[in-house]
C-alpha cells in the first residue's frame, strides 16, 4: 500500500485524498518523517476544511520526507487504485510535476497566493504551493475552484477577487519553447516534448523558440532560497514539545541532537546543512542575497516573455526513468523557474505549461484541449 | 569539506553518519559546480526579491483568543507533567 486510508467512502459525495503535508484535525500528519510519527494536529488546514464541505476526504497519501523527494508517485497510484477525484498536495520542489509528466496525470500548481498555505507543514514558504493532481483538467479545475480563495490566516494570501480571477478561462495562442531546456533530454523525454508541441499546434497555437537567458540560474537560486527557508522551518523539531524524542537523554542538548539525528533522513539533513551554510555570515551576500536578486531577474525574464506569448513550455524533467534515489537538485532545473517565481503551471501531455500570474484558468482550459 | 560539515552539524544540532556526510558532500558538490555561472550573473542595481507577489502588511482586530487549552497543546508532548513539558534538569 502506498497510501493510508482513513475510512471507506460512502460515495454520497465525491472522494478526495490529501497528501501527508496537510494538517487534518484528529488524524495523523507525518510529513513522511519519523520525527512526526504519531503526530496529530489540533486543527484542520484551510484547504482540508474547504474540501471537507464538498468532498469526502478519503485519507492521506504518503509523501517523501518533507516532500523533498524526486517523485510523488503515491498520489498517482492512489488516483489509479482508489475511486477518488483528485489528490491535493504540497508542491515544494516539483515532485508532483515530475510525477504528473511521467504518469500522464494532470497537475495544477496554482499562482502563489491563490490557495491558502495555513495548516501546511512548511518546507520553503516563499514557494510552497498547494496543488491538485487528477486524471483530467476538468477534475483539477473543479477541485482548484474549491480550495482557491483568500484566507485571513495566511499572510501571503491574495485578495478574494484576485483569487477568483485566476480561475477565469482565457486563451493560449502563442507559446514559447525555451531552447536551453529542451536540449540534453533523453530520447523519450524529447519525444514527449515534441508530441506536446504537435498537440499544441493542432489546437492552433503558434510556437516560437526563445533563449533561456537567466532562467538556468533559477536552479541554484531556488536551491539556496528553499534550503535556507527549510533549515529555519525544521528548527522547530527538537524533541521537546511534540514529535519524536530520543530515549534516555541526560541533557536538553542531547534531546535536540539525538532526536533530530535519529529521525531525519539524509536528504533532509543535507538540506538543513546547506541552508545554514548559505545563511552564514561568510556566504550570506554571495549566496542568499544573490539568490534573492537572481529571483527578481528570473521574474523579469518571464514578465518580458509574457508580453509576447501566452504560455511557456518547459519539460518537467530530463528523462522518463527517474529514480527516487537520484539527486533532486539536478532535475530541479526544470521545476525551479516556476517555484522561485510563483507562476502557475499546469502539467498536461507530459510537459509543464507555465503562464503569467493568475493564468491558471487559461492553462487548465488549454490543457483540456490537449487531452 | 569535512571541517565545514562538522561545523554545520554542530550549529544545526545534528549528528550525521559517514554515509549521510557523503550524501551531504555530494549535494554541496552538485551546487558548487553551478556556482561560478551563478556568481557571474550581473545583479548590480537589482533589488532582492523576498516575496514573489506584492504583499501588504496584514493586520487584524486586536482581539485576544485562546483556541487551545494547555491540555490540548500538550497532547502530543513526548513527556509532560503537571501541565509542563518535561526535560532533563538544566541546572545542577
Amino acid at each position: 500500500m502506498t497510501y493510508t486510508t482513513k475510512k471507506e467512502p460512502t460515495f454520497t459525495k465525491d472522494a478526495i485524498a490529501l497528501d501527508d503535508m496537510i494538517l487534518t484535525k484528529d488524524s495523523p500528519t507525518t510529513a513522511g518523517s519519523k520525527m512526526l510519527e504519531g503526530y496529530t494536529s489540533l486543527f484542520d488546514a484551510t484547504v482540508a476544511e474547504k474540501l471537507s464541505e464538498d468532498y469526502e476526504i478519503l485519507g492521506k497519501v504518503a509523501v517523501s520526507e518533507f516532500a523533498l523527494g524526486m517523485l510523488a508517485d503515491s498520489a498517482a497510484t492512489a488516483l489509479d487504485e482508489k475511486e477518488i477525484k483528485a489528490v491535493v498536495g504540497l508542491d515544494a520542489n516539483g515532485a508532483y510535476r515530475r510525477t504528473a509528466a511521467l504518469t500522464g496525470k494532470v497537475f495544477v500548481k496554482p499562482t502563489y497566493g491563490t490557495v491558502s498555505r495555513f495548516g501546511l507543514i512548511p518546507v520553503a514558504c516563499s514557494g510552497d504551493t498547494v496543488g491538485v493532481m487528477a486524471d483530467g483538467a476538468d477534475e483539477a479545475k473543479e477541485v482548484l475552484g474549491v480550495i482557491a480563495g483568500h484566507d485571513d490566516k495566511d499572510g501571503t494570501s491574495l485578495p478574494q477577487e484576485v483569487c477568483a480571477a485566476a480561475l477565469d478561462a482565457g486563451t493560449i495562442k502563442k507559446i514559447a519553447v525555451v531552447k536551453d531546456f529542451t536540449a540534453n533530454l533523453s530520447a523519450e523525454m524529447t519525444a514527449k516534448v515534441d508530441a506536446a508541441i504537435e498537440k499544441a499546434k493542432a489546437q492552433g497555437a503558434e510556437i516560437i523558440e526563445v533563449d533561456g537567458g537567466v532562467l538556468s540560474q533559477a536552479k541554484l537560486a531556488w536551491a539556496i532560497l528553499s534550503s535556507a527557508e527549510f533549515c529555519n522551518n525544521v528548527s522547530r523539531y527538537d524533541g521537546v514539545k511534540y514529535g519524536y524524542r530520543a530515549k534516555g537523554c541526560h541533557s536538553i542538548e542531547e534531546i535536540y541532537v539525538r532526536s533530530r539525528s535519529e529521525t531525519f533522513g539524509s536528504a533532509v539533513k543535507s538540506a538543513i546543512l546547506y541552508g545554514s551554510h548559505v545563511l552564514s555570515t561568510d556566504n550570506y551576500d554571495k549566496m542568499y542575497d544573490k539568490a534573492l536578486r537572481v529571483r527578481r531577474l528570473v521574474k523579469a525574464y518571464f514578465d518580458e516573455l509574457f508580453t509576447k506569448v501566452d504560455a511557456v513550455l518547459l519539460p518537467a524533467c530530463s528523462k522518463t526513468d527517474l529514480s527516487a534515489t537520484e539527486c533532486v537538485y539536478e532535475e530541479s532545473k526544470y521545476t525551479a523557474p516556476a517555484s522561485i517565481t510563483g507562476l502557475p503551471v499546469v502539467v498536461a501531455a507530459g510537459v509543464q505549461w507555465l503562464g503569467k500570474p493568475l493564468a491558471d484558468g487559461a492553462l487548465l482550459a488549454f490543457s483540456k484541449q490537449l487531452a | 569539506m569535512e571541517d565545514l560539515l562538522d561545523m554545520l552539524e554542530k550549529v544545526n544540532q545534528l549528528s550525521l553518519t559517514d554515509e549521510e556526510k557523503a550524501v551531504a558532500a555530494g549535494y554541496f558538490a552538485a551546487t558548487e559546480k553551478d556556482f561560478a555561472t551563478f556568481s557571474a550573473v550581473d545583479t548590480d542595481g537589482v533589488e532582492p526579491m523576498v516575496h514573489v507577489m506584492p504583499l501588504e502588511n496584514v493586520l487584524r482586530e486586536d482581539v485576544s483568543s485562546q483556541p487551545f487549552t494547555r491540555e490540548d497543546l500538550q497532547k502530543g508532548a513526548p513527556e509532560a507533567e503537571d501541565g509542563y513539558w518535561e526535560v532533563p534538569r538544566l541546572i545542577e
